[in-house]
């Protein structure tokens, strides 16, 4: 029979089970993207960094972000639950990186009825009235020295129109910031992956963003997108997920 | 027999596909999510991703190319590109619709970007935000000088693609795939409606504050508010179209 102090013991660890599980879905997307970040940095500097790179050095990614991608042939080593995880990845230039083009994606979505599809945007900021990639959180996050970014959830209406997280990791070649790698995760894809462990914690229980934004949850007081604001609050208690922008809320007990 | 169950059942109407398909890239092309010279993925690839058929696809750019909003280039560097359209006479639109019909549009469009608004000053972060206060800050430099933008007729175009992205950002900050999609959609219906009685940079500062007053609102995290200017926002707006609509001679 359960005491309320062995109660409390099996709430901390589902606790500790549920972060490892965030942990493990995000470390999964970031292990992703060093391995874009390291081929990235073989493609901007051609010839050993003899001459500038051109977007066309950039389609020596293709094979490694197409494998990547939910669909693609995702690593052994890694459980099905991260595998499937990916919607979309890339590496984005510097303005100015490349020779030939000053604005450049070099990016991918997965594509359910075949075979993966590039994004093409119109990269000319005078004609677009969207597409300054240097201000979007993804971006400005890893520009500015964040080893690691989750951007969201937002709505991206550019690319999905789904309900998106955005992982972003730094480029640097030869000393100087060359880039960004990201990946799309989908927050449904992303609750499926966590929810099960969230699932077991007696109370509520909830991921949140850097900033307080609800990722997943196992309440629908406090559903992925509303924000929590109780910053300190006694009622809450608030766990670290390892050195990720992201922790896990739980009823303080 | 009833009707309405057999009708169910019959097989899907495959021109509504098409339909479908040319109303989602019109869409994007009238708020400018897909912009003027953009080349759009392949038949193949664009078929894949909006999950239709080739045909459909192929019926559906035609369409597009009739009216003016996709261009296709034969051979190499060939394929199909946006153009935004020169002017889809928004006046001779305007003569289509009757002012009852206007009405419901504003109140359809009032419910969206209401909702959009509340939603968004409860939900929204100040990182969330940050776009939209730029927007605001690039229509009041277009309206300030409208020759850099090259004429008057490009500073107020720009000023309506701005007009446009900043509804959409409010609408993205309530956190809503769905309304967000609506906003977009409504912008692409009436949009360029909407805008008629500001052609000339007229009322500028009149808009520019009721911007103001739903970024503030938003910012301050008062839901109400928000969603009373948002939806006073749009109301003036139908307003103004409507008396515009009714000086129309036939």
């Amino acid at each position: 029979m359960s005491t309320p102090v062995s109660l409390a013991q099996a709430g901390h660890d589902h606790a500790a089970a549920a972060v490892a599980r965030v942990r493990e879905a995000a470390e999964g997307v970031f292990e992703a993207l060093r391995e874009v970040r390291d081929a990235a940095v073989a493609c901007v500097r051609p010839a050993g960094g003899a001459r500038r790179p051109v977007a066309a050095d950039l389609a020596a990614l293709r094979p490694l972000l197409w494998a990547r991608l939910r669909g693609g042939a995702l690593p052994a080593h890694l459980p099905a639950h991260v595998t499937a995880l990916i919607a979309g990845i890339g590496f984005i230039a510097a303005p100015g990186l490349l020779a030939d083009a000053p604005w450049y994606l070099e990016w991918w979505q997965e594509n359910p009825s075949g075979a993966p599809v590039r994004l093409l945007r119109n990269m000319d900021p005078a004609s677009s009235a969207f597409y300054d990639y240097t201000h979007w959180d993804w971006y400005a996050g890893p520009s500015s020295g964040a080893e690691r970014t989750v951007c969201g959830p937002y709505v991206d209406y550019l690319c999905t129109d789904e309900y998106s997280l955005t992982l972003s990791v730094p480029v640097v070649a030869g000393g100087s910031f060359a880039g960004v790698a990201a990946a799309d995760v989908f927050v449904r894809r992303f609750e499926g992956a966590v929810l099960p462990a969230l699932r077991e914690i007696p109370g509520p229980a909830f991921l949140v963003n850097a900033e307080g934004r609800v990722v997943a949850s196992n309440t629908a007081s406090w559903v992925a997108g509303s924000v929590y604001r109780d910053g300190g609050s006694a009622a809450f208690s608030v766990r670290p997920v390892g050195d990720l922008p992201l922790s896990l809320v739980t009823a303080a007990g | 027999m009833n009707m309405a169950r057999l009708a169910v059942f019959s097989p899907v109407d495959s021109t509504a596909r098409v339909d479908a398909v040319v109303r989602r890239l019109a869409d994007a092309i009238a708020v400018g999510l897909l912009a003027d010279g953009e080349q759009l993925p392949s038949e193949a690839e664009l078929a894949g991703r909006l999950g239709v058929s080739t045909v459909t696809l192929r019926e559906a750019l035609m369409a597009l190319r009739q009216q003016g909003m996709v261009e296709t280039r034969r051979g190499r560097g060939g394929g199909s590109f946006v153009r935004l359209p020169a002017e889809l006479d928004p006046l001779a639109r305007l003569r289509t619709f009757a002012a009852d019909e206007l009405r419901d549009f504003g109140d359809h469009y009032a419910a969206i970007a209401g909702t959009a608004a509340r939603l968004a000053a409860e939900r929204s972060l100040p990182s969330d935000l940050a776009p939209l206060w730029r927007t605001l800050d690039e229509m009041d430099e277009v309206a300030a000088a409208p020759r850099a933008a090259g004429s008057p007729g490009e500073a107020c175009a720009r000023l309506r693609r701005l007009d446009g992205r900043f509804h959409i950002e409010v609408a993205a900050a309530s956190q809503s795939a769905r309304l967000t999609q609506e906003e977009i959609r409504l912008q692409a219906d009436i949009g360029p409606l909407l805008w008629l009685p500001h052609e000339g940079l007229s009322g500028h500062d009149e808009t520019a504050a009721q911007h103001r007053a739903i970024a503030g609102a938003v910012r301050r995290g008062d839901g109400e508010q928000a969603r009373a200017v948002a939806e006073r926002h749009v109301l003036d707006a139908t307003r103004h179209l409507i008396e515009l609509r009714l000086r129309l001679r036939e």
